[in-house]
């Protein structure tokens, strides 16, 4: 099956942390952002919003590190990473290891939780009024990744040639 | 510290009507996002590690005294009856190494958020090394007690003096170094925190295990009165000590200077246990608990031929390791956030140190 992604443009987010309260209610049930798998990351002080969530890498730290096998991936849906629910001893090892500070602890639960993509249907992207998150398959991400790249040369160019 | 810059750019219009492009930097606020410690693994996990460390470090020296055949004094206390067994405390001196790490490892259990599932732990020994740690410290604590059981048990059938019981002794011993050699390697294994990402982090542990271990050793073998502070043994034990302590201090020594120059936040951390939060717990517990009072009384109590210095020593050099674990976990850094940095990096938000 065809890996899709989380695609974000910070450009286009308004830090209205809407995601975090959708992606919570539809996990936990509880309308409360400290549950929820996406976080948006603040710079307050020069109006700058970045809503993270997991990458579902293809090396995956918190898979190799998971003690249990409940950080697994699935390649038969989305190809994504998933935590077992069942598995999970809550040693949170797999938060230590991975570099982009996704899988979270739920105080609830008592477990590791992380993005699942919402089965297929994330709940992020179908609240989001901005369009700052969008499903895509991840080869048009990719395309997207390598037009902001070139983009960004483009303009250090100019800005080199005065 | 670190704080954010934001340089903006903005046009202006000259006196000869052109417009150019300046650039200031109007902002200068606090950040303090990257310089916050991992919160993940607290207290429980240093005491963890420094009971692992300890206990297997001192059943390694524990072991080679045993094997070097050293004449030992008998006991004031020599038996004890325990449910109508007479056990014999001969060795329990050295042998006691495998019930520091079984008590060091429910503690392991009790930072888990689920608690009753420890056993799932070692389903993943192919690429986890929390996995690789449980089947390590479980041998080693089944054979360690095997081997303290054997020295306590008064069976004759247990035959004690036969050569087979080398096996068993040596699948403990390479256990026993394994361990103390793990306890590094589970936080190195991480990889996203610069300050344990290194092999000097297994080998700073498995060092402090050593001369815990042996200071350990040398406090019970001489509070039981199995070692006399004047035996060949003992001076042994204790230039023995003295070397582990010294390696230990070169490699703390390499390993923060390393970690000073790998990264951005190998530097934070190494600041935070310097000269930021953590400064007493370097400065007074690892480094003047763990070396310096321990070094200038062993050789007080060398000069003056006092075993109660030693003792004071020992202890302190006991504290001391265990605030060498809870300083590196506290300090425990990890790397900045990828698309933060690209962000940062896009805004022109200049991190200055």
């Amino acid at each position: 099956m065809e890996q899709k992604v989380l695609l974000v443009d910070q450009q286009k987010c308004t830090g209205c942390r809407q995601c975090e309260l959708v992606c919570s209610v539809y996990h936990t049930g509880a309308s409360n952002p400290s549950r929820s798998r996406v976080r948006v990351v603040k710079w307050e002080q020069v109006g700058i919003y970045l809503p993270m969530t997991c990458n579902h890498c293809e090396e995956a730290y918190c898979v190799e590190v998971c003690p249990t096998k409940a950080c697994h991936r699935e390649p038969d849906k989305d190809n994504r990473v998933v935590i077992d629910k069942k598995l999970c001893i809550g040693c949170r090892t797999c938060i230590i290891a991975c570099p982009f500070g996704q899988p979270f602890f739920d105080h609830q639960e008592r477990v590791t939780v992380k993005c699942d993509y919402c089965d297929g249907d994330p709940q992020c992207v179908a609240f989001c009024n901005v369009k700052a998150i969008s499903f895509v398959d991840a080869d048009r991400a990719q395309m997207a990744k390598k037009k902001e790249a070139a983009n960004r040369l483009a303009d250090l160019l100019k800005q080199a040639r005065g | 510290m670190i704080s954010l810059t934001l340089i903006v750019h903005h046009e202006e219009q000259s006196s000869s009507g052109d417009y150019r492009v300046t650039t200031e930097s109007i902002q200068s606020t606090r950040m303090t996002k990257y310089v916050s410690p991992q919160q993940e693994w607290k207290e429980i996990i240093a005491i963890y590690l420094y009971l692992a460390g300890m206990g297997a470090g001192s059943f390694i020296i524990g072991i080679l005294i045993h094997w070097m055949g050293v004449t030992f004094n008998p006991l004031s206390i020599p038996f004890v009856d325990f449910l109508g067994v007479r056990l014999d405390l001969a060795k329990l001196p050295i042998f006691w190494g495998a019930i520091m790490v079984s008590i060091g490892a429910p503690f392991l259990i009790l930072d888990l958020g689920i608690k009753w599932r420890f056993m799932y732990a070692c389903l993943n020994p192919r690429t986890s090394w929390v996995a690789r740690g449980f089947i390590i410290l479980s041998v080693f604590i089944v054979f360690g007690l095997l081997i303290l059981a054997k020295s306590l048990l008064p069976f004759r059938w247990l035959n004690p003096e036969s050569g087979l019981w080398l096996i068993p002794e040596g699948i403990a011993f390479v256990f026993a170094f394994a361990t103390a050699l793990y306890t590094g390697i589970l936080l190195k294994a991480t990889k996203s925190v610069p300050l344990w990402n290194t092999p000097l982090l297994p080998l700073l542990f498995l060092t402090s295990a050593l001369s815990t271990g042996s200071m350990a050793i040398i406090l019970s073998t001489l509070g039981t009165g199995l070692l006399s502070y004047h035996s060949g043994a003992m001076k042994v034990l204790m230039i023995g000590e003295q070397i582990f302590v010294v390696i230990e201090g070169i490699v703390l020594y390499l390993f923060l200077s390393r970690r000073y120059k790998a990264s951005a936040q190998g530097k934070e951390s190494v600041r935070l246990l310097m000269t930021g939060k953590l400064r007493y717990v370097f400065w007074q517990g690892i480094i003047l608990l763990g070396f310096l009072f321990p070094i200038v009384l062993e050789w007080i109590s060398k000069y003056y031929q006092n075993s109660a210095l030693l003792f004071i020593a020992g202890l302190s050099l006991l504290t001391g390791g265990f605030f060498l674990r809870l300083g590196l976990i506290q300090a425990g850094i990890k790397d900045q956030i990828p698309m933060q940095r690209l962000v940062e990096f896009q805004y022109g938000i200049k991190r200055v140190d």
